[in-house]
């Protein structure tokens, strides 16, 4: 009994020191939860000053927006009668309503400026870069995923910023829909299906929740285990090229061992397995790599809940058409759009394009169809794949820097320095003092 | 296939039973499929909607002021000048924030673009994105593409004024009282 209680455990389990790498690499075959681990792995991929461990921290923060959303479900009432209210009772009613809330709301954002930070270094280090030398490696097939991953991120943020049902929630909501209404022959439509009508209402509401609770997580949490698929079948992240691992491509062949499989059914042809054998420094993920993943996850968990007391969750007065708050602000990581859509409309002698469709649609559409095509452009050698800062490199990962200061310096502008009206206020500048509503 | 074969020329032209069945039972199925999916998108496009009335009345016209009166639960502005109404919205043509009113007094000079000197006592300004509009709804600072439109208004039987938000009407639009 003793005995069997412990093979139970030994399967859900693995061992933090392993004897042997026999048994280190056993692990990973045998636990479930291991199985996308590869069983070597090499130091560089592994540490801090090349990935940062972005992806980690990402799914840690995924992770803790999964259970406390879980929660949430339980407590929150899509309506528009009730949902103000259950978020009210939330953070004064239920026992630590407030922690999971403020917690949810920590974790999502910094999970959108991680994705970012994310996006940046996998451009710094040239990882989405495609080499004809490389066999069964296309990276810049998991930039496109992780491009997707980041615009299902900001819809997810979005969508949830929606559901308090406040005055924040409401004119992010009605800028958002008025922006998608600015573009021409499809916006009326496309506005019809994000709101459920011709004003932001009940429809509106239930929508957004489906696809915050349903939807958009499930789209993330497959393009997720694809990107993660995407990393084994690239041969492991973009550093081991530069470390000059060869993968030697090896066809073996294989014994007929399992009768189950169609190996062992298939008669006439002998079966070959084609692999690609790893040269030079690796150690056992099993214990080294499951140590830095949890570590990150102990890390990162505790460091959202330390900011959850420092970061409170806002909640607004009702949500209500009646009056527009002043200034009205998107989320700050759609600070830099709304500022853009604030700056560019275009008056040429009697047509006027508005700044929603020019800032709030071509922009970002442009910006993202560069940052898609971008591998394909990219002709920089093949030494410039996992490197930080390659010398080849030196001219796009200056642009592109300044792109990403552009947006960082849009948001500063938009969150500080703008007041009532959308002036322009110097940050040492008071703001004029807006009548207050009874 | 072996009858195909057996026909020698006319295989070409020919194709399978096998093969026509499966193009036949793949349109099915495709289809299907895309039928399916089309309910389920036509559904998301409501064919009754529970929303106020574009139409609706405001009230007496001797309970309105001499000037502008804003009313919020329908976001537009009633403007009387004493027998005279017109109604202007309140919904910015940027992005669709709600305008706040500024009153001037003194009232404010500017130059209108026919170069004439000219004056008003009020104007409307966009919280959300700093635009602005004239007295009469034109835009003259800020982001706003279009100008505020004016609203239809006519008298119900019982003497209050109604306003037709689906009725866009010119400038020159007063309602007489």
């Amino acid at each position: 009994m003793r005995e069997r209680l412990k093979r139970i455990i030994r399967k859900l389990t693995w061992t933090y020191n392993p004897a042997t790498e026999r048994e280190a690499s056993d692990s990973t075959a045998r636990n479930f939860l291991l199985h996308w681990f590869p069983a070597k792995v090499t130091a560089k991929s592994m540490s801090f000053s090349y990935s940062m461990l972005l992806g980690t921290i990402i799914l840690t923060l995924f992770s803790i927006l999964t259970v406390t959303g879980l929660i949430l479900m339980f407590l929150y009432v899509p309506s528009v009668e009730r949902a103000y209210w259950s978020i009210k009772d939330l953070e004064f009613a239920i026992p630590y309503g407030w922690f999971i809330r403020d917690l949810h709301r920590v974790a999502a954002q910094l999970m959108v400026a991680v994705v970012f930070i994310h996006l940046v270094r996998v451009f710094l280090t040239g990882a989405y870069k495609h080499s004809e030398k490389i066999v069964g490696s296309y990276r810049p097939l998991n930039w496109w995923i992780g491009l997707a991953l980041l615009i299902v991120t900001m819809l997810l943020s979005y969508t949830g910023y929606l559901l308090p049902w406040d005055q924040l929630a409401l004119w992010a909501i009605t800028i958002g829909d008025h922006i998608a209404l600015s573009a021409p022959i499809v916006g009326a439509a496309i506005s019809k299906v994000l709101i459920g009508g011709t004003i932001i209402d009940q429809n509106t509401l239930i929508r957004w929740y489906v696809a915050h609770v349903f939807f958009l997580p499930v789209i993330i949490f497959l393009l997720i285990l694809w990107h993660m698929w995407r990393i084994r079948k690239d041969g492991g992240l973009a550093v081991v090229e530069a470390l000059g691992i060869e993968r030697i491509r090896e066809d073996k062949v294989v014994a007929k061992a399992k009768t189950y499989s169609l190996m062992g059914i298939v008669t006439g042809i002998t079966p070959t397995i084609t692999q690609y054998r790893v040269r030079g420094t690796a150690v056992s993920s099993s214990p080294n790599l499951t140590r830095r993943v949890l570590l990150t996850f102990v890390l990162v968990t505790a460091a959202a809940m330390a900011l959850t007391f420092l970061f409170k969750a806002p909640l607004e007065e009702p949500a209500s058409l009646m009056w527009t708050p002043n200034p009205a602000k998107a989320p700050w990581y759609f600070l830099w759009l709304q500022e853009l859509v604030a700056d560019t409309t275009i008056r040429l002698k009697g047509l006027t394009i508005s700044g929603g469709f020019v800032g709030g649609i071509i922009i970002p559409t442009v910006l993202l169809l560069f940052a898609a095509a971008w591998p394909l452009i990219d002709r920089t050698p093949d030494q410039a794949i996992g490197v930080w800062f390659h010398k080849s490199r030196r001219l796009q990962n200056a642009v592109f820097l300044l792109v990403c200061a552009v947006i960082i310096a849009l948001i500063y502008v938009g969150a500080v320095m703008r007041g009532p009206y959308w002036h322009l206020y110097m940050p040492w500048q008071q703001w004029i003092k807006m009548p207050t509503r009874f | 296939m072996p009858d195909n074969d057996k026909e020698g020329k006319n295989t070409e032209t020919q194709i399978s039973r096998r093969r026509f069945l499966s193009y036949i039972s793949g349109f099915f199925i495709v289809g299907g499929f895309l039928m399916q999916g089309l309910t389920a998108l036509r559904s998301l496009f409501p064919r009754v909607l529970y929303e106020p009335p574009t139409k609706f009345k405001v009230g007496m016209p001797s309970d309105f002021p001499e000037g502008v009166r804003f009313i919020p639960e329908h976001r537009l502005f009633v403007i009387r000048d004493n027998d005279r109404f017109h109604c202007i919205s309140a919904i910015c043509t940027h992005l669709g924030c709600t305008v706040n009113l500024a009153s001037y007094s003194p009232p404010k000079e500017y130059k209108s673009t026919s170069g004439t000197e000219v004056s008003e006592t009020y104007e409307f300004h966009c919280p959300c994105h700093g635009s602005k509009y004239r007295e009469n709804g034109n835009v003259y600072a800020g982001p706003a593409p279009k100008a505020l439109p004016w609203f239809s208004m006519y008298l119900a039987p019982d003497g209050q004024i109604v306003v037709d938000t689906n009725v866009h009407v010119g400038h020159d639009f007063r309602l007489k009282v």
